[in-house]
């Protein structure tokens, strides 16, 4: 093979593929594209089909009914959403970025660039709101990890199957991550369960909350005017007791001897807090105020 | 202060006040034939009932339940069967869907009910089991085409129009935004709720979008209405002493209705800016 | 048939007495009948507790559960690819449609402050700050309701009675 045949040593401005070092930083295709080899398998051809197409053994309809609160999003609520955010010459704010180095020392050459100022990571720009990037809900997730668990594992069966009884959808597991002998956690356990809710489920879920679940709730505040993780996302809980109000546990109740609360993340494309809290309350979910417009006021 | 620049156009706030919709929209040919196929799939893809978590084995309630199913047929050897052979699990023919019927209810529950006569009367709303019968999507109002109820045309968004005496158009209610003598200026969406308060009554709960006007319409001699965004939450309007001396009429109008009712180029400004 | 008491009393003696017992008269007095233990009787001898979360996870698996897979025919699949070409398109020129007036409108608002900033700047700077400084406690009120698939109780369609709180203080 003429790979191997051996070739004069003497013209060292070439650099042939041949004449290179042992290997080189450009790592092969193969490494970086995944490959699931069990499509390749002849033996279920209906394996390699889209979920979507109604081939596939995971094909589930996704539009089968009128989504209210979709419809009411796009009718009323995105039009009303663009004028209150609408800044008159606005700019784009620029989020925390990594920085360069000064180079005043020869060893910045190649170094990874500094750090933002003040943080850890970087931060995305925010854009104005525009007739293209208004606020959207995407997705909400439901989190029920069941503390109790670590010392029986059923309950976890229980928490799980509460999720699904409320939303309809098949939730996934959760076990735990490390070992923390202080918690007298072990690592994989089974702790609970949680569920990305989209679409059509996720709109029958928010208006259950927000027709049905808050209002029963005692003495019930609103979404802190806190919550918010400045990317758009909002989160809230309900205990255990706020659970039985789902009509599902509800309708039940003997089933239904123990409960368990769960963290509620709506996940918008909000850039900012304040976006998503707007957004939020748009559904009928009270939203209190956040703490700076109390002061203000 | 610029107030001698700002003395030559005219300004007036404008409002179009909304009434959002109250039930979900009609649904077009097409997409409710689509759903029903969706539906139909999604039925025949569905896991089989778990009749056993929600009725207690060997309970009255489970008994009944049981009764009240239609069973599919069940497999036997050397019988040949016309439709495929059935493949029964838990009770379901899994080649089709499943359909779980719900146990009736006690058969003198029925009779009372059935003997009153449902639509007007009202059933006793303490019992638990009686049957859902949802409201007419069409409301008394639809019937009389009574335009200045607000109980019109749930499905749509209704705008509130005014007659001009002056003019005799039909339009958006706008008010003139005064600015002498007070060094105070009241915003644009101020001085539009308080005229609109002023025409039709204070009893009304409204509830202003932004400060920041949807639009701007330029008439003739220098005029420049700003059109703010409201919706009304609760509330009816009564039009006031002032309301009947300047407005002659006004209607609750979705925008089809609009396009009937105002001049074309009117309607064309401010087209965009009524949901559908 | 004997019950499982009168097992137990043939067997007892058996037990109490010398070790010269035959093996064949072992077998001659052990007949099965029903069980009564607690392993019997439908329940599976375990407590309540797991045994309601045995059926919660049998409800939770697609054990048994699940329906025979689609198998349409090559003229089935081609209509249903129709179908859902033709729902993909509407949805597409429902969105396009959607985004042109939601542009339309966000272009009719930049010129209405536009001109407002010429023809009179007091009110544009009311008009911007009540925007810019009021978006953090800007909610809307709970309302503003999501449309319900059929209308409320007749006299709940529109609260008819509501009177401002400027005039109950008068």
């Amino acid at each position: 093979m003429n790979r191997f045949i051996l070739v004069p040593t003497r013209n060292f401005s070439r650099t042939n593929c041949i004449s290179k070092s042992a290997y080189s930083l450009v790592e092969p295709v193969h490494h970086l594209v995944k490959i699931d080899k069990n499509r390749l398998s002849p033996r279920f051809p209906e394996l390699n089909y889209d979920k979507r197409d109604i081939r596939s053994p995971s094909f589930k309809p996704l539009h089968v009914c009128q989504d209210r609160v979709q419809e009411h999003y796009f009718n009323s609520i995105q039009p009303d959403l663009l004028l209150m955010n609408y800044n008159h010459n606005p700019e784009i704010k620029k989020g925390l970025k990594m920085r360069e180095w000064d180079g005043s020392s020869p060893y910045h050459i190649n170094r990874p660039l500094r750090k933002p100022k003040g943080s850890e990571a970087q931060y995305p720009d925010i854009h104005p709101i525009k007739w293209d990037n208004i606020p959207q809900i995407e997705s909400v997730v439901l989190n029920c990890y069941v503390k109790e668990a670590r010392d029986n594992q059923l309950l976890a069966i229980s928490a799980a199957l509460q999720i699904q009884q409320i939303t309809g959808c098949k939730p996934q597991v959760i076990y735990s991550r490390s070992d923390v002998p202080t918690w007298k956690i072990r690592k994989g356990h089974q702790m609970g369960a949680k569920l990305e809710l989209k679409g059509y489920p996720m709109s029958q879920f928010l208006t259950t909350l927000s027709e049905i679940v808050l209002p029963r709730i005692r003495e019930y505040r609103g979404i802190s005017g806190k919550s918010g993780n400045r990317f758009g996302g909002l989160s809230f809980g309900l205990n255990e007791e706020d659970v039985k109000f789902f009509p599902e546990i509800d309708a039940n109740q003997d089933l239904w001897p123990k409960t368990f609360g769960m963290h509620i993340n709506i996940n918008t494309t909000a850039q900012t807090n304040e976006q998503a809290r707007m957004l939020v309350s748009a559904f009928q979910l009270p939203v209190q105020k956040s703490q700076k417009a109390s002061i203000e006021n | 202060m610029s107030i001698p620049v700002i003395r030559k156009p005219a300004i007036r706030a404008g409002l179009i006040l909304s009434r959002t919709p109250i039930i979900a929209p009609e649904l077009t040919k097409l997409e409710s034939q689509y759903y029903a196929y969706q539906s139909e799939l999604e039925k025949r893809l569905m896991w089989t009932f778990p009749a056993y978590y929600y009725f207690k084995r060997g309970s009255l309630a489970s008994h009944r339940f049981i009764k009240a199913q239609k069973w599919p047929v069940s497999k036997a050897p050397g019988v040949w069967y016309p439709r495929g052979v059935p493949d029964i699990r838990h009770g379901r023919e899994r080649r089709l869907k499943q359909e779980v019927v719900l146990p009736k209810e006690k058969k003198d529950v029925t009779e009372s009910t059935g003997s009153t006569g449902g639509s007007e009367s009202v059933t006793d709303l303490t019992d638990a089991s009686r049957p859902i019968v949802p409201n007419s999507r069409i409301t008394e109002a639809d019937k009389l085409n009574d335009l200045k109820s607000l109980e019109r045309q749930l499905s749509r968004t209704l705008y509130l129009l005014v007659q001009d005496k002056s003019l005799g158009k039909w339009i958006f209610p706008s008010f003139d935004v005064v600015k002498d003598t007070t060094e105070e200026v009241k915003p644009l969406h101020e001085v539009a709720e308080d005229g609109l308060r002023s025409l039709v009554g204070p009893n009304i709960n409204t509830w202003t979008v932004s400060g920041t006007p949807a639009s701007v319409l330029k008439q003739e001699n220098d005029v420049y209405e700003f059109l703010i965004k409201s919706h009304i939450l609760a509330g009816n309007l009564e039009l006031t002493k002032k309301g009947l001396e300047q407005i002659g009429e006004y209607a609750w109008l979705t925008r089809d209705e609009i396009k009937e009712h105002v001049e074309t180029s009117y309607f064309e400004n401010v087209e965009f800016l009524l949901a559908k | 048939m004997l019950s499982n008491s009168t097992i137990m009393n043939v067997f007892r003696p058996a037990i109490k007495g010398p070790a010269s017992v035959s093996a064949s008269s072992f077998l001659l007095t052990s007949v099965r009948t029903k069980r009564t233990t607690a392993k019997s009787s439908g329940t599976t001898g375990v407590s309540p507790q797991v045994q309601r979360v045995t059926t919660q996870l049998s409800v939770l698996s697609a054990r048994k559960k699940q329906p025979k897979m689609l198998k349409l025919c090559p003229e089935d699949l081609i209509k249903h690819q129709t179908i859902e070409n033709c729902w993909i398109q509407y949805q597409r020129d429902v969105r396009n449609r959607r985004s042109k007036t939601l542009e339309k409108q966000f272009k009719s608002i930049k010129t209405a402050m536009n001109t407002l900033q010429e023809v009179n700047p007091v009110l544009f700077k009311l008009a911007s700050e009540a925007t810019t400084t009021a978006t953090e406690e800007r909610r809307f009120p709970l309302e503003y309701r999501i449309p319900t698939d059929f209308p409320p109780n007749k006299d709940k369609v529109w609260c008819h009675n509501y009177t401002s709180p400027t005039t109950k203080n008068n």
